[in-house]
């Protein structure tokens, strides 16, 4: 078990400048997702703290220990791949002890750990098999099997769910939170799934070109979101984001969307510096904090609008409409049974306290 | 599981490794190069050294019949160029390419437009064709000698058959018969390698592009040069230069079939330097000659190498 | 697969092309087999004898013995069987190193290309003299290493062209798993690799076979191949037209049977890997 210090890395392809300045640290025991759109850097750093990718600058420290230059083998970690890389030249039972007889150590107490590793897993019953006789999920079992059983201490995923179809996933995704549970060894897992790194996470490290966005627990990001890329990043549907002016209306701060439509901002939300840093703003709002208008009157903060239904997407468990706001679309979350019609015209609540303002030239919210 | 492992190793530290060698570390860091050590030494050896070793003997005289190695300048060149066999010799060789390559791929590409459409007897017939490859060229040679020699060649007695007179030609002794027979020995090993790689270049046109252009209505000659011509232009050009290379060394053949004769007619320029370096031991001309020729390849292979490494490099 | 602008061609016309081809092909190599067993009195005959009524293989015994072919024969066997072997064993590891490294970039890639390239004798001349004086002439050894040069690019490039279609992730498993750079080498990427090892030594093993320049002129009386052995049937007198067919035969017929085994991957032979079959 060991944490990861990383300070001031760099890594270049050529001219694409993967890895910028980046510092990071990642504790014991903890299970960190790093996520963020494709070619933010996340699996180069991987593979950096694996030792697969050369670090030019900076330093990687494995439980104090500063592993640049150390070979894979010597730093006494385990990975579990994209494409799963199994052996496929060898049985399940071998796939998984390659590990341990390339230490050295007894057959019998590699067969103990082996079937071991494979009993967690579920997947006893498949150790004389070769992998291209097993399904994607026994495979990726297999391959996570591979990694427990050398005790490492830490554990590595590079997207080990995408190859999976979508009702796999789901299982696969709670049968690496309970072993993470029941092991507790430090995880650092890659994805581009925020479902993934929501549900899995104690952190999120939410990268893009190259470097953190935000780092923190999964709800502190969800709704303390600190730009907007974050914002729209992660939860689903995405934050709506509609951009207005702020204004004046009878002497409060609101927000002008344009089209006559204003919103009255509670004060929580109104930024500190109106007037240095301009009247353009985008007001961001998810889903789940606009519904149609209940019979009591307009809460706190909450701002009520008349709106024209446009489109109708129920999934089951809910239905998401969708209006425009100076044809800005807008979706919003509604009972599944509340059944609407597109052309309809009902009543919307905005929550405005759980919205967020941003600022479009930065991009960062305020407030 | 928790207790048993924090028993099992210390945290970190390798875990169950000993800790690396220096040497170990510097086979690690080194390793790319280390694997390539061996074969570079080697080809090294028998490539780089030999070259650099016979352009000191192009400049010295270098000669069974007369004694000593003296610096001689430019003579052995002048010797080449001045021979009037040499140079007839680049003429029999840049004929005897041209024609081997325009006939190798004019047949081999009607045989791969033949051959793209699946059928039942595809795969029997393509191993069938292919057969020539694996020959060796001198035994093609020798396979063609005992057909076209006479009398003991069914050559002439076929042709009189089909043709109603009687043919008596001496095909390889007497010009212009004796380069068609050349030829034709050539065409019948190589046509098949032409063939193989453009059939590879119309199998990885994609099959929807022609039904495209089939609900389009687009013609048949229209279809071949718009659609299918640009596919298997990378091929064509790659398929063309590599004969090419292989073609301008003929040797096997001249020497199975005509052995460079009647008299001198001919040699090819491989056979040239071979006779001047082997037969008349005169070492230092033939390898001031063989250096001329190897300049000559070296320009056509610059294109052609560069091309192929871009086109392996993509990804 | 569908060429829409051949389904017009009359079937009759491919037929009759296709079974051109085939006669123009096998014409010849029936020539050469019937040749083989015929016996000398039906040499001269008019019409041409096309199966002999009484077949005989006493020129496979002089080709064989009268004229050294079984010498030729086992000197080609050793030498293509050894080089084939050196090829592979060095060729490998280099292929491995350019696809995986980029080990020198262009310039090696392009340099050890361009050996495919080089005119024979351009090399032979200078080779002849160092053989004559390191005692290399007209042994085993030095035939084995000339064709272990020769046909190291083909191998290599062969072998490059594999690797690269090779996924990492086996190897780097195999990295992070405990391995060092080398034994993932041996222990994950070359079991992996072997079907194109195989393809790569059996073509390799081919032109080492029918290979006659470097043979002829590196070698005598000793270590000298089977193609070098039709030598003798230069201007033949006639007497030598069962032999030098039944020699030929003996030499053609393995060298097509292991073409044959390995024409899958036979584009990839023949352009150096460049293109895929």
């Amino acid at each position: 078990m060991a944490d990861v210090k990383i300070r001031a890395l760099h890594k270049w392809y050529g001219a694409v400048h993967a890895v910028r300045g980046m510092d990071l640290d990642l504790k014991d025991g903890e299970f960190n997702v790093l996520v963020g759109p494709s070619g933010c850097g996340k699996s180069t750093l991987l593979r950096m703290i694996a030792g697969l990718e050369t670090i030019e600058s900076g330093t990687i420290e494995v439980g104090g220990q500063v592993v640049n230059g150390m070979r894979p083998r010597d730093r006494d970690v385990a990975m579990v791949f994209q494409d799963y890389a199994l052996y496929p030249h060898m049985t399940v039972a071998r796939n998984i002890g390659f590990g341990l007889v390339a230490r050295k150590l007894p057959r019998a107490e590699i067969e103990a750990r082996v079937a071991r590793a494979a009993g967690m897993l579920g997947i006893g019953g498949l150790l004389e098999r070769y992998p291209r006789q097993l399904s994607g999920g026994q495979r990726q079992r297999v391959a996570i099997g591979r990694a427990i059983v050398r005790n490492p201490r830490i554990f590595l995923f590079d997207e080990p769910l995408s190859n999976l179809d979508a009702q796999l996933r789901d299982e696969m995704r709670g049968e690496i939170k309970r072993l993470h549970q029941e092991i507790g060894t430090t995880m650092i897992y890659v994805t581009h799934d925020q479902i993934e790194a929501m549900t899995l996470a104690d952190r999120i490290v939410l990268m893009r070109d190259g470097i953190i966005e935000q780092q923190g627990g999964p709800l502190d990001l969800f709704e303390r979101p600190k730009s907007q890329f974050v914002a729209g990043f992660l939860g689903s549907p995405q934050m709506n984001f509609v951009p207005a002016k702020l204004t004046l209306q009878d002497g409060n701060v609101a927000l002008d969307i344009g089209d006559g439509i204003l919103f009255a901002l509670p004060q929580k939300l109104i930024p500190r510096n109106t007037q240095a840093q301009g009247p353009d703003v985008i007001l961001g709002m998810r889903s789940e904090h606009l519904r149609r208008s209940p019979a009591a009157a307009v809460a706190e903060g909450n701002v009520r609008y008349p709106v024209t239904i446009e489109l109708v997407q129920p999934t089951g468990s809910r239905t998401y409409i969708t209006f425009s706001l100076n044809k800005h679309p807008v979706v919003a979350e509604v009972a599944a049974h509340d059944v609407q019609r597109a052309g309809e015209r009902i009543e919307v609540d905005f929550d405005l306290n759980r919205a967020v303002l941003i600022d479009p030239h930065t991009g960062l919210v305020l407030a | 599981m928790t207790e048993a492992s924090t028993a099992e190793h210390p945290a970190g530290r390798g875990a169950g490794l000993a800790p690396p060698t220096a040497y170990a570390l510097w086979c690690d860091r080194n390793f790319k190069w280390l694997l390539v050590a061996p074969a570079v030494a080697l080809i090294a050896a028998l490539s780089i050294y030999p070259l650099l070793f016979s352009i000191w003997i192009s400049f010295v005289n270098y000669d069974f019949s007369v004694p000593g190695h003296d610096f001689v300048g430019l003579k052995n060149f002048r010797q080449v160029v001045a021979d009037p066999v040499a140079r007839w010799s680049v003429v029999v060789t840049a004929m005897l390419t041209a024609l081997d390559v325009t006939f190798e791929f004019l047949l081999g590409l009607g045989l791969a437009l033949i051959m793209v459409q699946s059928f039942r007897w595809r795969g029997l017939i393509m191993s069938i064709l292919i057969i020539p490859l694996f020959i060796s060229p001198v035994i093609v040679g020798q396979v063609w000698a005992l057909l076209l020699q006479r009398p003991f060649g069914p050559t002439d007695y076929l042709l009189s058959q089909l043709l109603g007179f009687d043919v008596t030609i001496s095909w390889l002794t007497s010009p212009p018969w004796n380069f068609i027979a050349l030829v034709l020995a050539d065409v019948w090993q190589w046509t098949p390698f032409m063939f193989v790689i453009l059939l590879a270049g119309l199998t990885a046109i994609p099959p929807h592009l022609y039904e495209a252009a089939e609900l389009d209505g687009v013609g048949n000659w229209s279809t071949f040069r718009y659609i299918t011509l640009p596919y298997i232009g990378p091929m064509i050009t790659l398929a063309i230069a590599f004969r090419l290379l292989d073609a301008i060394k003929l040797f096997d053949t001249i020497f199975m079939m005509t052995g460079g004769g009647p008299g001198t007619s001919t040699y090819t320029s491989s056979y040239y330097l071979y006779q001047v370096g082997f037969q008349q031991f005169h070492l230092g001309q033939a390898t001031a000659g063989s250096w001329l020729f190897l300049i000559l390849t070296a320009i056509i292979i610059m294109g052609l190498v560069r091309r192929l490494l871009r086109a392996e490099a993509k990804p | 697969m569908n060429i829409g602008h051949l389904g017009r061609w009359s079937r009759l016309l491919r037929f009759a092309a296709l079974a051109l081809a085939i006669l123009f092909v096998l014409g010849p190599l029936y020539w050469v087999a019937i040749t083989s067993i015929k016996p000398s009195n039906d040499y001269l005959a008019v019409p041409p004898v096309w199966f002999p009524s009484q077949p005989t293989l006493i020129h496979y015994w002089a080709a064989l013995f009268a004229y050294r072919g079984l010498d030729g024969l086992i000197n080609s066997v050793i030498v293509s069987v050894l080089a084939t072997l050196l090829s592979a064993l060095l060729g490998t590891p280099m292929a491995y190193s350019l696809a995986r490294f980029n080990t020198g970039g262009q310039h090696l890639s392009f340099w050890v290309l361009s050996q495919r390239f080089l005119p024979p004798i351009a090399v032979v001349l200078p080779i002849f003299l160092i053989y004559r004086s390191t005692g290399l002439y007209d042994t085993h050894a030095g035939l084995i290493i000339a064709y272990t040069v020769f046909t190291l690019p083909v191998t290599i490039w062969m072998m490059f062209a594999y690797f690269r279609q090779m996924p990492r992730s086996l190897e780097e498993a195999a990295l992070v798993d405990g391995c060092t750079l080398w034994e993932s080498f041996i222990r994950v990427a070359v079991p992996l690799a072997l079907p194109g090892v195989v393809a790569a030594s059996v073509f390799a093993f081919i032109a080492c076979w029918t290979e006659f320049f470097f043979a002829l002129v590196l070698t005598s009386r000793h270590a000298f191949t089977l193609p070098t052995v039709f030598r003798a049937f230069l201007g033949f007198q006639g007497s030598q037209y069962g032999e030098s067919s039944a020699l030929s035969m003996v030499s053609l017929l393995p060298s097509i049977a292991l073409g044959i085994l390995v024409q899958k991957h036979l584009v990839r032979g023949l352009t150096l890997g460049a293109v895929r079959g």
